[in-house]
């Protein structure tokens, strides 16, 4: 108590002589010399929800058990490529067919056990035949085999390109064979992986603590003795917590926040590099919304600034494709449609609707950013004679409503989990996966051609023209109005040093030191 | 002994309540659009990644079968598995009952002994100023938004007097009560100013009785005759106000737990509507129905104890 009642005065007293001292905050940055050891306590909005890697969707579980359970493989920090983590190489067959990887010497997993190819088979394998999972990513697997003990050999089932990208998912995290002898459920509740960090307790709802692994094959790493999660759910009791040192990172505090932070000399905010894309939706089986005009009658007449200004306070970018900049083969010189209210007004003249139509835009009641676009939207439209009718309705019923494809306009988002754009492509413009082209029914056969043709080509060139072509022709058709790249909001104590969140929303937890 | 019975009958005329509130809730929940599965998969959604989640929640079966199913696992103990946490309810229920019981407890406590005191002294000297500031002031407390007066709280006793944790509700015994007070306090706030009104005025209905006026007549003082004799009967009523409100509060303590991150049943019922966990909806809306059922036995208890008039009987 006398701990907390003194970290609480330091920090009430070094804000007070911040705002005395007229804010020379720099030149009093309490980092420090980063030192060994310390626990780290990272707060945010919602608790996880399972370990279960394979079959598990909200990040709030995926960053937590992704410290515990690594692939062969792992995302760089620019999101742009793949880089050595389980296996140190791997050798390409002639026919495209067959992945050779040798795994790295002297990884143990958290009970001793040595990993072995055996366990690298039992959990791809297990990763494939998950049902309502993540299964989708393991779609061109065809067999997984253990020549010895250091190498594994994946075999797909026709050329695929994004294979490694795929392997580099958390759903294909290595654990030891058999689960250790324990079933699949009883596992995931204190699952075993190589991890940094190894499983300590979850309290529900209160806190999930995983420790320090001192057999982590970097060696020198982790620095800090432990790190806990806690659930906070109000955006305010969040900030207090990490202003009166409680906790030491805050995940994704309100925007409209950031600003008070610049003037803290304990506590800092940075905007992180993302691969979250927004994007307003058309249902294309809903007239007019199947006319290409009508479409991007409505794509040119938003100004994404004044959204990005109103919904981001500024930080954000407008987004010209529908892949993000951190993703391979984004390109820059996308088309992307811009704000130009006469040239709306001249593509709504070519349409089956010259005058204008009613149109309902499906909101999801609660959320924020949603009522801000749909409001700017409203406005934004009303001088080409398009009247919007906004409809709230609760998150699940959206979402139920947007799968069935029972909307006209709605909003969506976007974030990448693997450094390859099939995963995306696929989902946004190839009506054959099952999602109906990003729940919009956009099929244009050059652009799933197109899809089919990058994801078998080994050549960058070559799929660099593919997708250049795709995102081209996706942003002339406007199936989607492309609307902002957003980053990741952190606020964190200026004794955390080497945060670094990558574009695919995950941290390296093993790279951060806490100063005294 | 007639107490004991009174007891087994209430607990007894639970059970058809139940079953009631069991046929209502679940097909309320399941009716109202949205589905657990497309929630859950969120944009990585396609028809057969629904179709299989869905076979594996047992949602691909007739309705009524679902039903059956659900009470037949219910009279054995068993709330079924959450589709969000993959884990049994009762596990997820277990954990979070005791936020919800302290916080109940400890707001009770709180309201009590800033509710007593104060209508105590505005009986005491009826009309005059502290009788005046005594019914004016608690309003205060009853229009601030619960949201904000936690956070004030929050900001004064804990942040910058470093008395009491921001937020959470820890893992001991202490630390559960060091985190307890400040929301106990918000739910006071709240509650205290009702509690006052309805305390006061069953005073002053006491103080003008005649039983009264012959205890003043032999001569008891002040003190003694407010605490000892007025309060003891003007209780009787205020009993059923707190048991009432109490009641309500189960399920209505959301707000106070999302402000200080309390791990409580309210935040859990909330959540899983929200992502149309039907199994935790339909467990804890069993676990609410059977705890307001207590707090009311509870009242009805207290009530009988207070005032002898009142059997147990009925």
């Amino acid at each position: 108590m006398r701990r907390v009642i003194a970290t609480v005065v330091t920090a009430a007293l070094s804000v007070t002589l911040a705002g005395c001292g007229g804010g020379t905050t720099s030149a009093k940055n309490t980092a420090g010399v980063p030192a060994k050891g310390g626990d780290l306590v990272i707060v945010k909005a919602l608790d996880s929800k399972s370990m279960d890697n394979t079959t598990t969707f909200d990040n709030d579980s995926i960053w937590v058990f992704e410290q515990m359970m690594e692939p062969l493989y792992t995302v760089t920090e620019d999101g742009k490529g793949v880089k050595p983590w389980l296996a140190t190489s791997f050798t390409l067959s002639p026919d495209k067919l067959h992945y050779t990887f040798t795994l790295r010497k002297g990884v143990t997993f958290h009970n001793g056990q040595p990993m072995t190819s055996a366990d690298v088979k039992f959990s791809i394998d297990q990763a494939t035949k998950t049902k309502g999972g993540w299964e989708f990513i393991n779609t061109a697997i065809k067999s997984v085999a253990a020549p010895t003990p250091d190498t594994v050999v994946v075999t797909t089932k026709y050329p695929w390109a994004p294979l490694v990208a795929d392997l580099s998912n958390f759903n294909n995290g290595i654990v030891p064979k058999d689960y250790a002898g324990m079933t699949s459920k009883q596992f995931y509740e204190h699952p075993v992986g190589t991890g940094p960090f190894k499983w300590d307790h979850w309290t529900k709802g209160s806190e999930l603590k995983l420790v320090k692994n001192p057999n982590y094959w970097q060696s020198g790493k982790p620095s800090l003795d432990s790190v806990t999660w806690k659930p906070v759910p109000d955006d305010n009791t969040r900030t207090l917590q990490l202003q009166g040192g409680q906790a030491q990172i805050n995940e994704f505090p309100p925007i409209s926040s950031l600003g008070q932070l610049k003037n803290s000399s304990t506590v800092q905010a940075t905007l992180f590099d993302s691969t979250k894309t927004d994007y307003l939706l058309f249902n294309h089986t809903a007239k007019p919304f199947n006319d290409v005009h009508a479409r991007r009658a409505i794509s040119l007449a938003i100004d994404r600034e004044a959204i990005i200004k109103s919904v981001l306070f500024g930080n954000g970018k407008p987004a010209n494709s529908f892949m993000p900049p951190q993703v391979p083969y984004y390109d820059a010189a996308t088309p992307g449609l811009k704000y130009d209210l006469t040239a709306a007004k001249a593509e709504l003249a070519k349409s089956t609707t010259p005058q204008g139509f009613t149109a309902t835009y499906l909101a999801a009641a609660g959320d924020v950013q949603d009522a801000a676009i749909a409001q700017i939207l409203q406005g934004a439209v009303k001088p080409l004679g398009i009247t919007i009718k906004i409809e709230n309705v609760d998150p699940a019923t959206a979402r139920a409503r947007q799968d069935k494809q029972d909307y006209q306009i709605t909003h969506s988002s976007w974030t990448m989990d693997i450094a390859d754009p099939d995963e995306l492509v696929s989902f946004a413009v190839d009506p054959t996966t099952g999602a109906k082209a990003f729940y919009t029914g956009y099929s244009n056969k050059d652009v799933i051609d197109a899809t089919h043709a990058a994801q078998k080509a080994f050549d960058p060139a070559v799929r660099q023209a593919k997708y250049t072509f795709i995102q081209k022709q996706a942003a002339e058709d406007a199936f989607m109005a492309f609307l902002y790249y957003s980053p990741y909001q952190w606020a964190y104590s200026k004794k955390v040093q080497g945060f670094k969140p990558y574009p695919t929303g995950n941290y390296h937890l093993e790279d951060v030191t806490l100063s005294k | 002994m007639a107490y004991l019975a009174f007891i087994g009958r209430r607990l007894w005329q639970l059970l058809p309540v139940l079953f009631g509130i069991t046929l209502v809730v679940f097909f309320m929940i399941h009716l109202i659009p949205g589905d657990p599965a497309s929630t859950l998969l969120g944009n990585r959604s396609t028809p057969q990644a629904v179709a299989a989640l869905r076979t594996q929640f047992g949602l691909d079966q007739p309705l009524y079968q679902q039903y059956l199913d659900f009470l037949g696992r219910v009279v054995r103990g068993d709330l079924g598995s959450s589709f969000v946490y993959k884990s049994p309810v009762r596990g997820l229920v277990e954990g979070r009952i005791s936020a919800t019981l302290w916080l109940l407890g400890a707001g009770a406590l709180f309201s009590l002994l800033l509710s007593v005191p104060l209508a105590v002294l505005a009986a005491s000297r009826k009309g005059a100023a502290r009788d005046q500031a005594v019914r004016v002031v608690p309003l205060i407390g009853l229009g601030m938004p619960t949201v904000w007066v936690g956070l004030m709280l929050q900001l004064f006793f804990a942040l910058r007097l470093g008395l009491f944790p921001v937020s959470g509700f820890g893992t001991s015994f202490t630390e559960h009560a060091q985190s307890i007070v400040l929301p106990a306090l918000t739910v006071a706030v709240a509650l205290a100013p009702i509690l006052v009104r309805s305390l006061r005025t069953s005073l002053l209905d006491v103080l003008d009785s005649d039983y009264v006026l012959t205890a003043r007549a032999k001569g008891i003082s002040r003190g003694r005759l407010l605490v000892r004799h007025a309060l003891r009967n003007a209780a009787v009523s205020s009993v059923t106000v707190l048991g009432v409100n109490i009641a309500y509060l189960v399920g209505a303590t959301v707000i106070v737990e999302r402000v200080f991150a309390l791990p409580g049943l309210g935040t859990l019922m909330l959540e899983s509507i929200y992502s149309r966990d039907f199994p935790v909806v339909q467990g804890v809306v069993i676990v609410i129905a059977v705890l307001v059922v207590i707090v009311n036995l509870a009242t009805d208890l207290a009530h009988a104890s207070l005032d002898p008039r009142v059997g147990v009987e009925a």
